[in-house]
């Protein structure tokens, strides 16, 4: 397994941060002004890992994250961990053949128009805020901003977080769903780790020289956004 | 459940922006001809002259139109000059204003500000471009400061509620005068930095020294049948003050008689002078 699968895998707590760069100035007359910066608004992840990682058994962990140090970005998904899997999951009331028969008819800034919608009820959910979408095969994850019911027309209309940030053409591509989405994301904070020595008992008996790795600093990943 | 959380500037659209710049460098200081134009090769028309240059790729004959060759050589009198034209903007993604694409380098790029008084100022500004991979470092210098003197120029995009462009204003148009390469190494990171300094045009023609010289060989050197300097050796040391008030007593040559205090009057008898007056 990946490095930073396993790190997410194995994390103890998570942090989520995609907020909107934001300058914020309050007039003389105190009457606050907005102004906000259109940036691609990469997710961010704090990670913070367990004390209790031992490492005779995690030293493939560790070569892989040295390796992959700080620069090379990894697909990471939260569907592939039953103790994950329900943070992204799916608040709508379609079926997976009915998400797969949808695709996208444009795109424009945050407004999202998908296509070949089922034939259910027009009071029937989508999607709910917080939702993930994923356009195709590219791992950038937008999120639906309000509760998108089915409506009586061919398309329907979704508002996500961030604007279109992919380069490509995104007409007729196919979407993915809650926990089933990706993200590409790489870690320029790695964290050094220390090893506090510890003997533990094998299974066969023998006593092992042993570790327990300690980490330095929370995970930190980001959203590769550059290659969008 | 369903919350609408009202925006803090009273529900008010937020000020959505970016900046997008667009820097031409020259690459020749002589304009080439219409004739020896090279495909694939970028130019901005100097002189448009009788050519067609719309028939190679540019949008229209218009002087100062930037376009891409799209053949070898045309005919005609108009003289283009080879330039590279970047363009790249703070946006999310990738704009066009005008028919020109700008690459979007988001947090990456940073504006100075720019000042925009009522009456024409000259006034500086700078750019910032962080996270400067070195071959970039490499092709500015490889330029061997021919970013020096290049155009630029700085337009703010306006984004509408769904983040998509909406409108786009000039807000600065110069020259870039100077250009610094910082590397900073801090740990185990490392990052580079390329600052662009740019003074608007009336900066430059303040420090702009140019023109003709009031002598013959000066004004001949453009037109070589000017004569209007021609005489002006006969004129050598005297003294004029122009704007000045008349002096009394003052002798004009070929005129008997000077001036009298308040100047002469004008005989109103045909054929008759006094002294001080003129036929």
């Amino acid at each position: 397994m990946a490095g930073l699968q396993t790190i997410i895998n194995n994390a103890s707590s998570l942090t989520i941060d995609r907020r909107k760069v934001v300058g914020l100035q309050i007039t003389r007359n105190e009457i606050p002004r907005v102004t906000l910066t259109p940036t691609r608004q990469p997710w961010k992840m704090e990670l913070e890992m367990p004390q209790s990682l031992t490492y005779y058994d995690n030293r493939d962990l560790l070569e892989a994250l040295d390796t992959m140090d700080r620069v090379s970005p990894e697909i990471v998904t939260f569907s592939s961990n039953a103790c994950l899997s329900w943070i992204f999951r799916y608040q709508g009331t379609l079926t997976q053949g009915q998400l797969n028969a949808m695709s996208v008819q444009s795109f424009v800034g945050n407004q999202l128009v998908l296509q070949t919608l089922p034939g259910i009820p027009s009071n029937r959910v989508i999607f709910e805020p917080n939702d993930l979408i994923q356009l195709g095969n590219y791992p950038y994850p937008f999120t639906s901003t309000t509760r998108v019911t089915r409506g009586i027309g061919s398309t329907i209309t979704v508002t996500t977080n961030r604007p279109n940030i992919l380069s490509v053409n995104v007409v007729n591509l196919g979407i993915t769903v809650g926990n089933a989405c990706d993200f590409y994301m790489f870690c320029p904070n790695m964290p050094t780790y220390k090893l506090i020595p510890g003997g533990v008992v094998r299974a066969n008996g023998t006593t092992v020289n042993n570790a327990y790795i300690q980490f330095n600093d929370k995970f930190v990943l980001y959203e590769y956004v550059g290659t969008a | 459940m369903t919350t609408s959380i009202p925006a803090v500037s009273g529900n008010k659209a937020n000020v959505t922006t970016a900046e997008y710049v667009k820097l031409v460098i020259f690459n020749e200081y002589n304009p080439t001809t219409a004739a020896n134009i090279i495909a694939n090769t970028q130019y901005e028309i100097k002189v448009s002259g009788n050519t067609n240059w719309t028939t190679v790729g540019a949008n229209s004959n218009t002087v100062g139109t930037i376009f891409t060759a799209n053949a070898n050589g045309t005919t005609g009198t108009g003289t283009a000059s080879n330039v590279t034209m970047l363009t790249f903007s703070s946006s999310y993604t990738s704009d066009t204003i005008g028919n020109i694409e700008y690459n979007p380098l988001g947090g990456l790029l940073a504006v100075g500000p720019q000042q925009r008084s009522l009456r024409v100022t000259s006034a500086d500004t700078s750019i910032q471009i962080s996270g400067i991979g070195g071959n970039n470092i490499y092709e500015i210098l490889e330029s061997q400061g021919k970013i020096r003197g290049s155009k630029i120029e700085i337009t703010r995009g306006f984004f509408n509620n769904n983040v998509v462009l909406a409108n786009a204003v000039v807000r600065f148009t110069g020259i870039i005068t100077n250009y610094s390469i910082q590397e900073e190494r801090e740990g185990v990171e490392d990052n580079f930095t390329i600052t662009l300094d740019a003074s608007s045009y009336k900066t430059i023609l303040e420090n702009r020294i140019a023109g003709r010289k009031t002598n013959k060989s000066s004004w001949q050197f453009f037109d070589t049948t000017d004569s209007a300097m021609n005489n002006l050796n006969s004129l050598a040391g005297f003294s004029f003050d122009f704007g000045g008030d008349p002096k009394s007593k003052t002798v004009v040559p070929g005129y008997n008689g000077g001036g009298v205090p308040g100047g002469g009057s004008r005989s109103t008898t045909p054929g008759t002078t006094t002294p001080g007056q003129r036929p």
